[in-house]
């Protein structure tokens, strides 16, 4: 337990996250700098966004972790709420309606159900027997389903397999049948071929066909994987410099402020500045690792598990589409990529983490 | 309220799972790892060049074609720079719309317009350029200028032409630059820096080969080095900066022996009549004359001719592509005569006091067949000097006659007859000396006597071109010495003076050239009327090549109502004597008669040489 006194109230932290997070958000401002051509409003904008996420994430540590279960239910409510009205109301883009535009930001409450979904789930499994009966499997899976149908009526097929994803993590965590988990798994292979044809527009079709030859169409479909491949594999072992990175500041690199600013990061900073990145990453991971083991109860485990895995996934989507061995998705790299809602449920997810790493229960159950 | 044993499995199995998960996530932090590692370090070499090549841009500056230059410095080929309208032809979607918006604002002749469409496919492949106008004047240029911003797939530029001061003129000797065939363009483009990259052009017409002349023949030399200059571009392939400039190289100018003087003066000696005048200097080898008529611009060739015009030239009977004085094929006729007396003194089948009784005709002792001379009545009492002086066939068939025809086909050999005597001339024809080998093979027939004793008078199968009568001439000239000829100023090209002229000594060819002399000089000579054309003395043989075989004088004056069976004139000279410096040789397509035809044209054409 973690917690400084200070005359009238406490202050709950967890210093490993806190400082690794808070030099992530910074490599993150200094990586968009050189991204963004030197552009100083893109910077300052995405400083005061850093600056009020990890406001807001130290903020949402302080309420012990028995608010976040009494409220999940309400959250995510909240979150399909907005996502439906994104759906009647939100602004069109390239035929998807993903956003709602607040005026001062533009919200994806997609993004949003991803930390929701995996936070009700753990505090609705919270006082059922396990492993967890038919009954409640069927349940979570109705609103699992739900969300993700939701989502992918958008359209916006690589968020709903986030939360798809989120939503299964949790049921798994907390024990779902494997016998459920197998048959599950046969019919999603057997229901494949239809899933391809049926759900998958044809652009994404093109997406997963270029991972597996981007050569054959270098101007066309392959251009982004191409380009990032040159980037990260010109960038050596100690990378171009700071700022000189021929790919990303001639434009040859496609989304460099957003998904892919790995690429940039490898270009200028090399395999030497992949290695760091990545073992910040793979500390943070640890320490929920640790963290998760040491929850003081069933809701807290399996949010720490559930969130950590949402984390851990967006991660290595992102770097896997970057370094070409995942399809092209759009996902940001967490807390380096210019944000957007993804960011800000970082910061909320990780806050909740903080403060189920920070509140111990007084009394051991 | 759950017990702490069941808290205890929970755990175990939350951690356990939990654990499969990382691991999982485990195993693809090691496949990101494993990537990153195999692009940033086992292949980065691969990867820095790619990324170099994506921001630089090269681009292939053409070389400026050398200049040509005639012996005394004259410029007889240059570039000159022009402003004219150039389309990007693979840019351009609809021709004949693209042709009428330009006719908006600047005059487009029907002749440019069908050029335009003519070229346009074959230039809308690679980046090739496309003139639509050459040479626009200021006013156009301004009304370009305004409306430029409409036009992304046109442009007017300073580009250079291929010109000559004197297009009609040398147009054989010279040749043309025309676009090169894909073969050419690769062999052009593998001498570039960047083969496969863009081409910046200096020249109106993109792409340059010589295709002809000297501008063939001399292409490598003319054609100059590539440079180069490099960008650094943008993913839009907007250029930002210039990183490295190299010049392009000119091409070397080529110095010729050619006489531009001899040349206008062929050609006004000529008046367009067809024919070909062939001068060289005794002393090098190297030509000063090599002029065939008719001709056509080389200009036009040169900068873009629309197929009509070129089909008209083509298709024309004179046929001005002909390179006559390379390649026309004509009996020597009577100027192969100093060729046979050579021959004659040389195996003892005559000595200068041989003589023979000349009644106009000889009659072939195995068939009786008659060979007639140009004289009815003959020319008396003949010897060697006489029978060159009035040209008396009678002597020279008789004197074939005893010949032995592989001897005689072999020492006119020497002469450069029956094959190439240029070392740098484009296409020249070989002609054709006969023998019996050569009449059982493409005539299938034996030869007879009667064959040889055409041959005495350069008649029957034997062809010469103008050039070949050229470098005979040269060798009569220089008393036998062989020099190769050739059309660029160098060292004097090898002389060999090894002719094997066996009991042929200097007085024999003094003998010779005092004969020669005369033919102009003596009140009996053929050429007697070229006496007072000239100041200095010009040792010549006439010749009169006859197209068709004929019994009498009468029979002539009906063929020749036929314009194209008239004989040729042709003419060989050099001088001044006694120390001549220059050789010539003239063929005048139907011009019926050497001496007073072809002569005048030698005569004006040494002057100019001499003076």
């Amino acid at each position: 337990m973690r917690l400084l006194k200070f005359r009238r109230f406490n202050f709950f932290y967890d210093p490993y996250l806190l400082v690794s997070i808070i030099l992530l958000s910074f490599i993150g401002l200094i990586v968009l700098y050189s991204a963004s051509q030197g552009n100083t409003t893109i910077v300052i904008k995405q400083s005061i966004f850093v600056f009020f996420g990890i406001m807001l994430m130290i903020g949402v540590s302080q309420p012990d972790p028995a608010f976040y279960k009494n409220i999940s239910g309400l959250f995510l409510v909240f979150s399909i709420f907005l996502v439906i009205l994104t759906i009647l109301f939100g602004n069109e883009i390239n035929g998807a309606k993903r956003w709602l535009d607040l005026g001062f930001f533009t919200l994806q409450p997609s993004e949003l159900i991803k930390i929701a979904l995996p936070i009700f789930l753990a505090s609705y499994l919270y006082d059922k027997s396990l492993p967890i009966n038919l009954r409640h499997t069927f349940i979570s899976i109705l609103i699992i389903g739900a969300s993700f149908f939701l989502i992918v009526f958008q359209p916006d097929l690589g968020t709903s397999i986030v939360v798809l994803l989120a939503g299964f993590y949790v049921l798994f965590l907390a024990g779902l049948s494997w016998k459920f988990i197998g048959s599950a798994f046969a019919m999603f292979t057997l229901s494949l071929p239809f899933l391809w044809n049926n759900l998958l527009e044809p652009f994404q079709r093109q997406r997963i066909a270029t991972l597996f030859n981007p050569e054959a169409d270098p101007f066309g479909a392959g251009w982004n994987i191409t380009q990032s491949k040159i980037a990260i594999g010109s960038g050596g072992i100690f990378g171009k410099g700071y700022g000189s990175g021929s790919q990303a500041h001639l434009d040859f690199l496609p989304e460099t402020k957003t998904d892919f600013i790995f690429a940039v990061i490898a270009e200028e900073f090399g395999f030497f500045g992949t290695l760091i990145l990545l073992s910040i990453y793979t500390f943070i991971l640890f320490r929920c690792f640790y963290l998760s083991f040491n929850a003081r109860d069933r809701f807290c485990r399996l949010t720490i598990g559930g969130l950590s895995l949402i984390f851990v996934t967006t991660i290595f989507v992102n770097l896997g589409m970057v370094v070409g061995i995942l399809p092209v998705v759009g996902m940001p790299l967490p807390f380096i990529s210019m944000g957007g809602t993804s960011l800000l449920s970082f910061y909320i997810a990780f806050g909740i983490i903080i403060s189920m790493a920070s509140h111990k229960k007084l009394i051991q159950q | 309220m759950i017990d702490l044993q069941e808290r205890f499995i929970e755990r175990k199995s939350f951690i356990y799972r939990l654990f499969i998960v990382y691991f999982m996530f485990g195993g693809l932090l090691l496949a990101v790892l494993y990537q990153t590692f195999q692009l940033q370090i086992a292949n980065y070499s691969e990867y820095e060049i790619a990324a170099l090549e994506n921001k630089t841009h090269e681009m292939n500056i053409q070389p400026t074609r050398g200049i040509i230059y005639d012996r005394d410095g004259n410029i007889l080929v240059k570039n000159i720079p022009t402003f004219n309208l150039i389309a990007i032809p693979n840019k351009v979607d609809d021709p004949e719309f693209f042709i009428a918006k330009i006719k908006s604002f600047i005059d487009i002749t029907e002749e440019e317009e069908n050029i335009f469409y003519e070229k346009f496919k074959s230039k809308a492949r690679y980046n090739r350029e496309l003139v639509v106008k050459t040479d626009l004047d200021q006013q156009e240029i301004a009304s370009f200028k305004v409306r430029k911003h409409n036009y992304p797939n046109l442009l007017v530029e300073k580009r250079y032409s291929r010109h000559s001061d004197f297009p009609n003129i040398l147009s054989h000797v010279l040749g043309y630059i025309g676009s090169p065939s894909d073969d050419e363009l690769s062999s052009i483009l593998t001498e570039a820096i960047h083969p496969r990259q863009e081409t910046i052009f200096s020249y109106a017409n993109g792409f340059i080969s010589g295709k002809s002349g000297i501008e063939k023949t001399f292409d490598n030399s003319l054609r100059g080095e590539f440079g180069e200059k490099v960008y650094e571009v943008d993913a839009r392939g907007k250029l930002l900066q210039e990183i490295s400039y190299t010049k392009p190289k000119e091409g070397n100018s080529i110095f010729t022996s050619l006489d531009l003087g001899s040349h206008i003066a062929a050609n006004e000696a000529l008046k367009g009549r067809m024919g070909a005048v062939v001068a060289v200097e005794i002393d090098t080898g190297a030509i000063v004359t090599l002029f065939s008529s008719p001709s056509y611009s080389i200009n036009d060739l040169s900068n873009g001719i629309s197929n009509n015009q070129f089909n008209a030239l083509i298709q024309n009977p004179n046929k001005p592509f002909f390179n006559r004085a390379l390649r026309g094929r004509y009996p020597p006729a009577s100027t192969i005569k100093p060729a046979l007396g050579i021959f004659g003194l040389q195996n003892k089948l005559i000595d200068w006091n041989f003589s023979i009784e000349d009644p106009g005709f000889f009659t072939l002792p195995e068939d009786g067949r008659i060979y007639r001379g140009w004289k009815k009545g003959g020319h008396g009492t003949v010897d060697l000097e006489k029978a060159l002086i009035v040209s008396s066939n009678t002597y020279f068939f008789s004197l074939a006659y005893r010949s032995d025809i592989n001897q005689l086909a072999d020492h006119l050999s020497k002469f450069g007859f029956g094959k190439k005597v240029c070392l740098d001339c484009f296409d020249e024809n070989e002609g054709l000396i006969p023998d019996p080998q050569w009449k059982r093979n493409k005539l299938n027939s034996g030869w007879s006597r009667g064959d040889t004793v055409n041959l005495g008078v350069g008649q029957g199968y034997m062809v010469a071109t103008p050039i070949q009568l050229a470098y005979y001439s040269s060798i009569l000239a220089k008393k036998g010495a062989i020099n190769k000829l050739s059309l660029v100023q160098s060292e004097p090209n090898q002389v060999d003076h090894g002719m094997n002229l066996n009991n042929f000594t200097k007085k024999d060819w003094d003998r010779l050239h005092i004969a020669m002399t005369d033919v102009i000089d003596s009140p009996a000579g053929t050429s007697r009327r070229l006496k007072d054309l000239k100041s200095f003395q010009v040792a010549a043989k006439s010749g009169t090549a006859e197209l068709v075989s004929l019994d009498s004088k009468e029979d002539y004056l009906l063929v020749r109502q036929n314009e194209a069976q008239r004989d040729h004139a042709i003419m060989i000279a050099f001088g001044p004597m006694p120390d001549p410096k220059y050789a010539v040789s003239v063929v005048i397509e139907n011009g019926e008669s050497g001496g007073a035809v072809a002569g005048p044209v030698a005569i004006s054409v040494l002057k100019e040489l001499i003076k």
